[in-house]
């Protein structure tokens, strides 16, 4: 079924490119009254009704394919009320009607013969042709992948219309020229070598337009829907994308190799120029428009499936390059700078080889050997150890719920190696061969949170770190993985005062989910772009001054964008009532999630009354720890007034550790 | 027929098709958005409405007869928020205290609403 659905997919697509290709081709060739250029006119306008027709059945059955994807069942292929429904009630369906009819319209004017005796008419034929192939084609992109981009949507639409129509005019026009120079070149077709010597140099002037465009807008849409080096490599939908590129090669090869050298010599007669070459331009176009169509067959399948942006991606290989191996390392960072100093020098001197006359060889190559030398230098000092989870995204979001969780776990799992604080010094730890990591080091942050899952899951063998694949879900080892990011960046915050990360922001708030009485609960990052937030993790009695202060001070703090959320360490249920009626508290005090709030926030400060100030991107900016006394209110005016008047914002954090 | 002449009809025909579905989108876009305005209005004025709401004290004002409430949606009128509402008698600020999780009752024309009966929550 899912080959079936691929099969129509492909021939549909394939017919539309051609059919804009066949209209193309005609008008790059032009009017002709040679006898042989009107029988290649013709018969390319037959053969087009043909493929419009086909096209047209291969819709159908492709709706009859995506009904029964949509309905889950195969039967629903069939059923009228069914295709109704993806019809009248789906975009694709809607696109699908007005392409279908598009086509129809097409498949009948192809199949009149108008009287084109007048230029005009020719030309209105043609054009016509060319026009609703065109408008079906870019509503191909309509129903695909691009339509589903979030936001820019019109843009990504663009984008792939151009694609979509580049391929068309380029591959699509292949079949026809070379119906054209076959028949140009038998001994009988002399009359209109001519014609097909304009209509290929015209054809090989657009076809370089069109793999221009292809290529810029290719770019574009790979930037959209695989985003990364690992969902390139890693993910169906990019691999697929580098079979295409890999087909792509050698068609441009063949390109490059008809317009340089046979293009040239179609003109004129002799053994090697004229028919003999026009025959020759004909078997590689022959190729070209062959691997041309395997290529559309990859399409197809890329159009049935996700793309890499929502797919988990599964690394290849072993290591992977990154400039945080170069951290902590400063013989490796020198060795990293000199490797590529000595790469640049290589590339500059290959640029500089082309230009020269004399010694061209002799310089490419010792710039090739000085750019492997340098390469060779430079990137097993970039090079970490990688694994097949390292670019997965967690399943579980950074989340104070998530990594009090994960803190349990830990207790239960972790400790008794790693030490109850994450010191490495545990008491079974003590007795290990290889003593196990300090989880507190700065280094478990520059691990990617995939790199973490998959030590969880699957253990370090050579240091007797034990694999907890089958004995915790998926779930709570993503739960352990954010315990130990909020560990390790919380120990890095130690160093962190009232003026804290002001001038850089890095470190990422913890989302938190909470409730102030009755009413439905709320997000810390509902909070993201609009207000700083002041997150109070407060204990009464000694909290009562500085709570007191703020309170009496809120008017101000919401003036200046802040809100204030106060987190009862004691998680109490009654904190509202505990505060009392006075003061006038008119800012939420957290009576649901505070429990989970001052367990994951206690991992990055801990004292009896501490005060968090989160910037409207969702990174902790400062922290102030107290004995809850009220003291100066205006350091942290100062700290706010800096942050509203920052100029550009940091970007905000993915929701997400990574 | 001239091909000129066919090709000049299709396009006018295709043109006018899409013409009129757009204007046929335009103008049901502007329906609903003029249905929406009217709902708005209504929603904010004209009628006297009611609404029970969950929520929890924050503050009472007894002097100017106002209490100070964390409360959920106030369907059609309000998302959840913390803001002082009237209470339509004196009986409502005494009978609860800062920290009380309640139910109220929400009764007037937008926006003039006042609290007009309140009771406690467990």
């Amino acid at each position: 079924m899912y080959a079936l659905g691929l099969a129509v997919r492909f021939i549909h697509l394939a017919g539309i490119i051609l059919l804009v290709g066949a209209a193309a081709t005609l008008l790059l060739a032009g009017r002709s009254d040679r006898p042989t250029a009107l029988r290649w006119e013709s018969r390319v306008l037959a053969l087009s009704c043909a493929v419009a027709v086909l096209t047209l059945a291969a819709g159908l059955a492709a709706l009859a394919a995506q009904t029964a994807t949509l309905e889950g069942r195969a039967a629903a292929a069939l059923e009228p009320a069914a295709l109704a429904r993806v019809l009248g009630e789906t975009q694709s369906g809607h696109v699908w009607l007005v392409r279908q009819s598009l086509l129809l319209l097409l498949a009948a004017f192809l199949a009149v013969r108008w009287d084109v005796d007048r230029g005009i008419d020719w030309r209105a034929a043609r054009g016509e042709a060319a026009l609703l192939g065109a408008a079906a084609l870019v509503l191909v992109g309509a129903s695909g992948h691009a339509a589903a981009v979030e936001p820019g949507t019109a843009r990504a639409l663009g984008v792939d219309g151009v694609h979509l129509l580049a391929a068309g005019v380029w591959v699509g026009g292949l079949p026809p020229l070379l119906l054209l120079l076959r028949a140009a070149g038998r001994e009988a077709g002399a009359d209109a070598r001519p014609h097909a010597v304009v209509a290929a140099r015209r054809f090989s002037r657009a076809a370089l337009v069109c793999v221009l465009a292809l290529v810029l807008t290719g770019t574009l849409n790979a930037a959209t829907q695989v985003a990364t080096v690992a969902g390139l490599v890693g993910t169906t939908y990019g691999r697929l994308l580098l079979v295409k590129l890999a087909l792509l090669l050698p068609i441009l090869a063949l390109a490059a190799v008809n317009r340089r050298r046979h293009l040239p010599r179609l003109g004129g007669d002799g053994a090697t120029v004229g028919r003999p070459a026009m025959r020759r331009l004909a078997r590689f176009v022959g190729w070209e428009a062959a691997l041309a169509l395997l290529l559309l067959a990859v399409v197809a399948v890329m159009s049935a499936t996700p793309p890499a942006r929502h797919e988990a991606p599964d690394w290849p290989f072993a290591f992977r390059l990154t400039t945080a191996s170069l951290d902590d390392a400063p013989a490796l960072r020198a060795r990293a700078l000199v490797g590529s100093q000595m790469a640049v020098l290589g590339l500059v001197g290959l640029l500089v080889a082309l230009f020269v006359g004399a010694g061209r060889l002799a310089l490419a190559g010792g710039a090739l050997v000085v750019l492997a030398a340098g390469a060779g230098l430079a990137l097993p000092a970039l090079a970490v150890d990688a694994y097949p989870t390292t670019y997965l995204r967690p399943a579980v979001p950074y989340q104070a719920l998530s990594i009090t969780t994960g803190a349990g776990l830990y207790r239960t799992h972790c400790a008794s190696c790693h030490g109850a604080t994450g010191a490495g010094d545990g008491p079974e730890g003590r007795r290990l061969p290889r003593p196990p990591a300090d989880l507190r080091a700065s280094h478990t942050a520059q691990h990617t949170a995939g790199d973490l899952f998959w030590w969880i899951s699957q253990g370090i063998p050579r240091s007797q770190m034990p694999a907890f694949g089958e004995r915790l879900t998926v779930e709570e080892r993503w739960d352990l993985v954010n315990f130990l990011r909020a560990l390790s960046s919380g120990h890095a915050a130690r160093s962190f005062g009232a003026a804290g990360a002001l001038e850089r922001p890095w470190l990422v708030a913890p989302d938190a989910s909470f409730a102030v009485g009755p009413t439905p609960p709320h997000a810390l990052t509902e909070y993201r772009g609009r207000r700083i937030v002041l997150l109070v993790l407060y204990a009464l009695p000694a909290s009562r001054p500085r709570v007191t202060q703020l309170a009496q001070n809120y008017d101000i703090l919401a003036t200046l964008g802040v809100e204030v959320i106060a987190v009862p360490v004691d998680a109490a249920a009654d904190a509202l009532r505990a505060l009392g009626a006075e003061p006038r508290i008119l800012f939420p005090v957290v009576t649901d999630g505070a429990a989970e709030i001052a367990a994951a926030y206690g991992l990055f400060a801990a004292a009896p009354h501490t005060e968090f100030l989160i910037d409207r991107q969702g990174y902790l900016r400062a922290i102030a720890r107290s004995r809850g006394e009220a003291g100066e209110l205006n350091p942290l005016l100062a700290a706010i007034q800096q942050l509203n008047e920052e100029k550009s914002p940091p970007a905000a954090p993915e929701e997400h550790v990574h | 027929m001239r091909a000129f002449t066919a090709v000049v009809l299709i396009n006018l025909a295709l043109g006018v098709g899409a013409g009129w579905g757009y204007l046929f989108w335009g103008v049901r876009a502007a329906r609903l958005e003029r249905d929406l305005a009217v709902a708005r209005a209504t929603a904010v004025s004209g009628v006297e409405r009611e609404w029970r709401v969950d929520g929890v004290v924050r503050a009472i004002l007894p002097e100017i007869g106002v209490l100070v409430l964390t409360h959920g949606e106030i369907a059609g009128y309000m998302p959840p928020m913390t803001m002082g509402f009237r209470a339509a008698s004196p009986k409502i600020t005494e009978s609860v205290r800062v920290g009380d999780a309640v139910r109220f009752t929400l009764r007037g024309v937008p926006p003039n609403v006042a609290v007009t009966a309140i009771e406690k929550t467990p």
